[in-house]
């Protein structure tokens, strides 16, 4: 007996060290590399960056107090006194509710308290914001206001320019913009035309050139804008690049277009914004002259992050009403809740903003852990999920309520509307997903640099190393990253989605680098493969953070954890599936793979600019 | 050869003959069968139905008048129509009731139908078949299924079949009853007829890039065709430089102005605006485009290729994507083993700019066309302009170099272009103009 459990304990501890080394495996790269790698790059290597994940990011006691004290008087004001409805329909934000706002703090809530603002952290402004997105314009303004807007001053800017603006734009004094798209330049920074020329007393820039689509435009005083400027390179030669500026309009020559009258979101104010000759002194230039692109790359995948936490509005809301109506309404002598179709879509919505919220608050909360790498992947990946599933979700609420859901006496044809933006702007969801795989393979790409080389130039001992992990891996090896065990990062009641989420990362892994083997760096031009690798990564990085967050509120023991269970496991599931059919599809020769067929079908629709099938009433004789 | 074909005939009944044509009686079937119909009758229709030429004088030097002529007299009115078509086979139904010398009638009718413009007309190829007597000549018994049954008639009824084929008229239920009452299910017109079921309908959009059946008559018109019709790109746009002076204008036999269309895609104007000034242009031309039965000719603005030297490396700017990376940096690229691209031989040729048609085919028109280029393409006005005009259109002049047009080369009346080679071959070669 005695025996029996001995053996069993030196089992366990046995067990433990594996897991202890296999950790330590992990964390050997760790060395290596410069800094601390962030999760969503080594997931490219097929290794589980665990640090900063596991357990899911906490707030303190403090600071969830903190939180609540906001928190409560916001969400009273956006219950109370916001009519959504009549924003939308009159197209404008009435005064007096920009003023609240603005009493309310909401106009500074990531400026750093020396400057007024409310310095919130990350996890907190993306709570906060759970509250104002329940009205889409609103939200969209503040976010323009201080997502991009002002921070870029944040950023890059000088402790001048910070002590001079930033005051003003916190207490909502001053509005701000971010006026970087113009007619013929969206994501393309190359053919931006607006330029400022240096005056000939070298104290200011002369601006010329316009800016369309600036949300808030007409009404900031304070613009961040783009620019060509020439510069001289260090060779001596003249080089446009683009340069930032802080404009006020008081600066002169700056005039607005009429307000845009948009498809959704329609209370907040876009329009077009004309510089003509506007002058700017030398120190309102942001960051250093020909620096712009850095400042406006940082910008906008910084706001991703910003946005994610206005997506949010659709669900608390749609959920609640949605669940009345269908609990209520009767066909056939039965409650529509009774119905399975009906019920499907209620759990598709309750996933849904489950990963959504736990992608959303683990970003966060890695974002606000000092000295934590660069996570602008994980944003965006945040925002690309987010916006889509706040897509299908309002249009899935929307369709419980059948007709009545289509009409304007419900709030849904308005979320629909309103949420149909969250897939477009900060960069389209395709362009993200561009942005996510194509960073991870970058540095993917350049740590395989070796082993890739050696392969393709035969190098015996890797290519057998190659065939035999190969082999093992047909053979149905078991993965094992350190996720579950004992001790495990994750609670056993998640045990087979963990082991799933391993097996993807692993296999997700392997094809990266067949695929860097296959394609190199031409795999740019490979855009469906690219967008193969981006989903992928998204679905993993959602069945981590699904996975953590059960884990912790299994541990802490918070109220319906077995719900947040049976959530957690039924995305991992579903995503392990998906993520299944990438990646036979990522393989050579796949049958699932119509990418050729894909190309073929548009080249030829393309070429026409017509749908070229003749019509099914069409004769030949 | 008769064999092949007669096999091939015997194949396309399939199931249909297998019963008659049993092995015994095939290799009697074969060497008369489909051969003989064809010679029956070559004497002096062959040709005539193979092509329809309405005229053909130097092919005939002696006039027969064949019988029934007098029917398609032009009516006292003069019209040639529909109607006084209909109204002469009525006319002939009528005058030999016993349905004599029939066959001759639709030959001569087939060859006037062009005349009377009711070659497309379904209805009065069914009427034309109508004129065959009824059950006369459908095989009553296995032998005359074997053999062919009243090769001559059945012979005229394909060539009717084949004419509809010709002008790509699908025949309909009324054809194939009329046929079936005629000829039997089993005879060649209906093998003719269920071939044409099959095939005209596969064929009928097989071109890629079809062209309209009736052409538009306005050479501008014509001309905005032609250009379309060459140029790949939807986006190009087609500017008419010059519209050619009315006709009834005083002195309008010498036309001063005549029309200028030319076509131009924002590719080329933007290939234009970088090509290096110190290279000249040149314009070529005349090139023949054929559309359906007409001729036009077209010039085009092209540059030689430049030299490899001149080439410029087209640099991806370091700030160009505002979210991801347009490049990756790694050094290695794409496998030996996913490189799907053929190793295809390209031969670079220089650009072409624009392309054109006018009225006329002198330097003076083209140095017009090039003036009109130059307001869209502010970069010409620096280029030379070298004009390389053929004396005379490539394609006429293999058909004119023949003795006598032969009859499918040569333009039919209606043609557009006949004299362009008069005033071609007045202009010189060559010249360089400033432009």
């Amino acid at each position: 007996m005695f025996g029996c459990s001995l053996l069993r304990r030196a089992a366990a501890v046995a067990r433990a060290w594996q897991g202890l080394e296999v950790l330590r495996a992990r964390r050997r790269p760790l060395h290596t590399s410069p800094q601390c790698p962030a999760f969503a790059k080594e997931l490219f290597l097929g290794n589980l960056e665990l640090k900063g994940i596991f357990p899911f990011p906490e707030v303190s006691q403090d600071e969830l107090n903190e939180i609540n004290q906001f928190v409560g008087p916001v969400e009273k004001f956006f219950t109370e006194e916001v009519d959504s409805r009549k924003i939308d329909q009159e197209g404008k934000i009435p005064v007096d509710t920009l003023e609240k706002l603005k009493s309310l703090g909401l106009f500074g809530m990531q400026v750093p308290e020396e400057y007024g603002g409310l310095g919130l952290s990350n996890t907190m402004y993306a709570r906060l914001g759970e509250i104002i997105s329940m009205d889409g314009s609103i939200s969209v303004t503040l976010a323009a206001h201080q997502a991009i807007g002002l921070k870029g001053i944040i950023l890059v800017g000088s402790e001048e320019q910070k002590a001079k603006y930033l005051p003003k734009l916190a207490s909502g004094e001053h509005i701000a913009a971010f006026c970087l798209t113009e007619p013929a330049s969206g994501s393309d920074a190359a053919s931006i035309q607006t330029r400022a020329t240096l005056s000939e007393d070298k104290k200011h820039f002369v601006l010329n050139g316009s800016k369309v689509w600036i949300t808030n435009g007409a009404l900031a005083s304070i613009f961040t804008v783009f620019a060509k400027t020439e510069v001289v390179d260090s060779d001596g030669s003249t080089k446009d690049k683009i340069t930032a500026f802080i404009v006020e309009r008081g600066f002169g020559g700056i005039t607005n277009g009429k307000p845009e009258d948009k498809l959704g979101i329609r209370g907040s104010n876009t329009c077009e914004v004309h510089f003509e000759n506007t002058k700017v002194p030398v120190e309102n230039v942001l960051g250093e002259v020909g620096g712009g692109f850095k400042v406006s790359c940082r910008n906008v995948l910084d706001s991703c992050m910003g946005f994610f936490c206005h997506v949010y509005f659709s669900y608390n809301c749609s959920l609640e009403l949605t669940t009345e109506y269908a609990c209520t309404r009767k066909q056939f002598n039965r409650n529509l809740s009774e119905f399975g179709l009906i019920q499907e879509k209620f759990a598709l919505m309750a996933q849904k903003a489950y990963v959504m919220e736990s992608m959303a608050y683990l970003t966060a909360g890695m974002l606000d852990q000092p000295g934590f790498p660069d996570c602008s992947i994980e944003a965006a990946m945040v925002k690309v999920f987010s916006s889509e599933a706040a897509w299908q979700c309002v249009s899935e609420a929307l369709q419980i309520l059948g007709g009545s859901g289509y009409m304007k006496d419900y709030p849904y044809e308005r979320m629909l509307r309103d949420s149909r933006i969250l897939l477009i702007f900060e960069g389209t969801n395709e362009i993200l997903r561009m942005y996510i795989a194509l960073t991870g393979l970058q540095h993917a790409g350049r740590i395989l640099t070796s082993r890739i080389n050696e392969l393709k130039r035969g190098n015996v001992i890797t290519v057998m190393e190659t065939i035999g992990r190969r082999l093992r891996d047909s053979l149905g090896r078991a993965v094992d990253l350190g996720l579950t065990g004992n001790p495990g990062f994750v609670h056993p009641s998640l045990g087979d989605s963990a082991v799933k989420l391993e097996e993807n990362v692993y296999y997700f892994g392997r094809t990266v680098e067949t695929l860097l083997l296959r394609f190199g760096k031409t795999i740019v031009e490979e855009q469906l493969v690219l967008k193969r690798v981006a989903n992928i990564l998204i679905n993993l990085y959602g069945m981590t953070a699904v996975l953590s967050r059960a884990s912790r509120s299994i541990r802490i023991g918070l109220q319906n954890h077995d719900h947040e269970v049976l959530l957690a496991n039924m995305f991992c599931v579903e995503a392990y599936f998906q993520n299944l059919f990438s990646l036979s599809q990522l393989d050579k020769y796949a049958p699932e793979n119509l990418d050729e067929q894909i190309k073929k079908v548009s080249q030829q629709i393309l070429e026409k600019r017509a749908y070229v099938c003749a019509h099914p009433l069409d004769r030949t004789s | 050869m008769s064999w092949v074909l007669a096999r091939g005939l015997s194949r396309g009944w399939g199931s249909i003959c297998w019963d008659t044509l049993s092995g015994s009686h095939f290799s009697q079937v074969t060497p008369q069968a489909p051969w003989s119909l064809h010679y029956s009758t070559v004497n002096h229709k062959d040709e005539a139905w193979l092509v329809p030429q309405p005229s053909e004088p130097q092919r005939k030097p002696i006039r027969v008048l064949t019988p029934h002529e007098e029917l398609f007299r032009p009516s006292p009115d003069g019209e040639r129509d529909k109607a006084s078509f209909v109204g002469a086979v009525q006319n002939f139904r009528q005058y030999s009731v016993h349905k004599r010398g029939h066959v001759d009638f639709i030959y001569l009718a087939l060859r006037k139908m062009q005349e009377f413009g009711v070659e497309r007309d379904l209805a009065v190829y069914n009427l034309l078949l109508d004129v065959f007597p009824k059950e006369v000549f459908r095989p009553r018994n296995v032998f005359q299924r074997i053999f062919v049954h009243y090769p001559r008639q059945q012979e005229c009824g394909i060539a009717v079949l084949e004419q509809m084929e010709r002008h790509g008229i699908m025949p309909n239920k009324d054809t194939e009853f009329l046929l079936i009452q005629i000829f039997g299910y089993k005879s060649y017109p209906m093998l003719k007829f269920l071939r044409m079921k099959l095939w005209l309908t596969r064929f009928k959009n097989i071109n890629p890039y079809p062209i309209p059946r009736d052409l538009p008559q306005d050479p501008v018109d014509l001309a905005k065709l032609g250009l379309r019709h060459m140029e790949p790109d939807l986006s190009a746009k087609v500017t008419v430089y010059q519209m050619a002076l009315p006709s009834d204008t005083p002195g309008a036999e010498d036309p001063t102005q005549p029309h200028i269309v030319g076509i131009q895609s924002p590719e080329q104007q933007a290939t234009l605006a970088h090509h290096n000034p110190s290279r000249p242009v040149f314009v070529e031309g005349p090139f023949s485009l054929w559309l359906r039965n007409k001729c036009v000719y077209y010039y085009i603005l092209r540059a030689d290729l430049p030299p490899p030297e001149e080439k410029k490396v087209e640099e991806i700017p370091e700030e160009w994507n505002l979210y991801y990376p347009m490049k990756l940096d790694l050094d290695y690229a794409r496998g030996n083993w996913d490189n799907y691209e053929f190793d295809i031989d390209k031969v670079t040729e220089g650009p072409i700019f624009a392309m054109c048609m006018a009225g006329a085919h002198d330097q003076g028109t083209l140095i017009k066309w090039i003036q009109g280029l130059q307001e869209t393409n502010p970069a010409l006005a620096q280029i030379p302009v070298v004009f390389r005009l053929a004396r005379s259109p490539g394609e006429l002049l293999t058909s004119s170099g023949l003795e006598g047009p032969s009859p499918l080369q040569a333009p039919p009346q209606g043609q557009e272009d006949d004299h362009p080679l008069q005033p071609l071959q007045q202009q010189g070669q060559s010249g360089v103009s400033g432009a």
